[in-house]
């Protein structure tokens, strides 16, 4: 468990008490050159990818070709049973309807892409953290916090706190893992 | 009035001026739509008439929408749409014009409706024992009771946002709240059974309980492609500088996709249980529309109302590309009226599609009147109710990743 610890990074938080004023915090650890940062806010602050310069996700691709997946499966499924398999005249319709396939195909398409959504946000977010440290409890109520990473480039500790209290924030903490 | 002052001062609209272009357009509509439809009616009357109801159907919807798609706004008090939602109250203007058509309906309805017809209904089953509710006396009742409604609440409703433009009371946004609950409530109801009396009535023997929902589809669908038009036609000229921004197109698209995919699930779903339980009393409605070009067009309904729409607006920057959003918009509003012909016009004609200068000229006459009445109500009043307490959020508005 130690080691496990050892592995994850520290860096430095900054903690403001306004969420605008840490907007422009991020715009300017950004423009500083900072790459590995991120905010921690209570709740979502408007303009704040586009302060911290966060690329859109990949994740809708994922759902659109999964559910184009999604949507093959339902066809293939039910030309696998209803047509192939095992054929079974229903109501005098042919074996291959597609009206009666399309409520599989539509609710496979659905479930093949929210299921794979979640999953590639668990994979790309490395979800399930149990143990993330604690920068501060307020964090969830009234306070945002800038945190900038050990492993980004240029990264001095001391550096690092001088910039995010030149920048506003009311204190500053480092952080062994985060 | 205090939260709307403080909060920003956000910029002034433009105002909405109907340009020497947007006036010909229309003049020129209103004035061969005349003539056209006079020369139809001239040629013959069965086919002018369903061609008015098609072309009077399509814009009451549009009109309709806008009233409905406001009070929506007023029952989720939302904000991010007030910058929008005097575009959408203008659409109302067209109302007491469509009073005036359902009026003109009514002159032309014995050749819309065999069961207006007394002989026929004598001779037929069926129909005398629809006759309680299918009877031209309480017709015209409905279509009073209907229109009444619909005028009163969009002069309320509308009124007072008006209202609002000249004291900035915040009153007036909360009194819409109940009155828009009320109209929603009313609208379900009238609306359904006003689609069932105009188009579904074409064919009296046959009967689908999701007819007024497939209706409602449509008018939202078509509404808000018109209303995408508008706004964007509003920003193209600067008229909306600093108030509506790519952020509103954004989620009027989304609205726009939502609704497509709504329009082909009722759509669907009315069709998958008639085809499924094969009962000929019901499959009399596809089967008309299976014959010949008519096919072709019930599946132009499904890709070029729902998949081609459906597919242009999924990607994100799709959604904020104006140029972009108008000719989806414009698709969907072409489809709108062809979805409306093919409720129509196999009641005319069940062997092949007609669409000649005969349809074109109502269209043309019913589409100069709204564009008519819109465009002068716009000019009439302020683009965007700025002084409505929630103006802050609707400017500030930002749509995340």
């Amino acid at each position: 468990m130690a080691q496990k610890l050892k592995k994850k990074t520290g860096g430095v938080a900054g903690i403001w008490l306004d969420d605008h004023d840490c907007v422009v915090a991020a715009r300017k650890v950004r423009e500083a050159g900072f790459k590995n940062f991120d905010a921690i806010t209570p709740f979502p602050v408007h303009g704040m990818e586009e302060a911290i310069g966060i690329k859109r996700s990949f994740i809708p691709y994922v759902t659109f070709v999964m559910g184009i997946v999604g949507l093959a499966s339902g066809v293939a499924l039910q030309q696998w049973t209803s047509a192939t398999d095992w054929p079974i005249n229903v109501g005098g319709k042919p074996f291959m309807s597609g009206p009666a396939f399309v409520p599989i195909m539509f609710e496979l398409t659905i479930l093949f892409a929210a299921l794979s959504s979640v999953a590639a946000l668990f994979a790309i977010c490395k979800l399930p953290k149990h143990d993330p440290p604690v920068i501060d409890p307020a964090l969830t109520s009234h306070k945002f916090a800038i945190f900038i990473s050990e492993n980004d480039s240029g990264y001095n500790a001391e550096r690092c706190e001088q910039l995010l209290k030149s920048l506003g924030a009311v204190e500053t903490k480092r952080l062994s893992h985060y | 009035m205090a939260v709307s002052e403080t909060l920003s001062s956000p910029a002034q609209p433009g105002h909405f001026v109907a340009g020497k272009g947007l006036r010909t357009v229309y003049s020129v509509s209103i004035f061969l739509g005349v003539v056209l439809f006079a020369l139809a009616l001239y040629q013959d009357h069965d086919r002018a008439w369903h061609g008015y109801l098609s072309s009077y159907m399509y814009w009451t919807d549009l009109a309709l929408g806008g009233l409905f798609f406001t009070a929506l706004q007023h029952v989720t008090k939302a904000g991010w749409s007030v910058n929008i939602r005097r575009i959408c109250e203008s659409f109302t203007a067209f109302l007491p014009i469509a009073a005036v058509g359902a009026v003109v309906l009514l002159l032309g309805s014995k050749h819309l409706y065999v069961w207006m017809d007394p002989e026929v209904v004598a001779g037929d089953a069926i129909l005398k024992g629809k006759a309680a509710y299918l009877n031209t006396p309480f017709f015209i009742v409905r279509m009073v009771v209907f229109f009444g409604l619909w005028l009163i609440f969009s002069k309320k409703i509308v009124g007072n946002s008006l209202k609002q433009d000249h004291d900035g009371d915040a009153k007036w946004t909360l009194k819409n709240v109940p009155l828009s609950v009320a109209f929603i409530l009313v609208f379900a109801l009238s609306y359904s059974l006003f689609s069932v009396d105009t188009l579904m009535s074409l064919q009296p023997h046959w009967f689908s309980t999701i007819w007024g929902v497939y209706n409602f589809a449509g008018l939202f669908q078509s509404f808000l492609a018109m209303l995408i038009i508008f706004v964007v036609y509003s920003m193209k000229k600067g008229w909306l500088r600093g108030l509506v921004s790519e952020d509103h197109l954004h989620d009027l698209a989304k609205f726009l996709k939502g609704f497509t995919v709504f329009m082909a699930y009722i759509g669907f779903s009315q069709f998958l249980l008639i085809w499924y339980a094969n009962l000929p009393e019901e499959t009399i409605f596809y089967l008309a529309r299976a014959n010949g070009w008519w096919m072709a067009i019930t599946f132009s309904l499904l890709i070029l109302k729902f998949a081609v729409p459906f597919l242009l607006l999924l990607p994100r920057w799709a959604k904020r590309t104006p140029n972009h959003l108008v000719m989806v918009s414009v698709l969907v509003l072409i489809m709108q009226y062809v979805d409306i012909h093919w409720m129509v016009f196999p009641n005319f004609d069940p062997y092949e599609p007609k669409f000649a200068w005969q349809e074109i000229g109502s269209f043309l006459l019913m589409g100069g009147l709204f564009l008519w009445s819109v465009t002068n109500f716009l000019s009439k009043h302020k683009l965007v109710p700025i002084r409505d307490p929630r103006i802050a959020e609707s400017t500030h508005h930002h749509v995340a990743y």
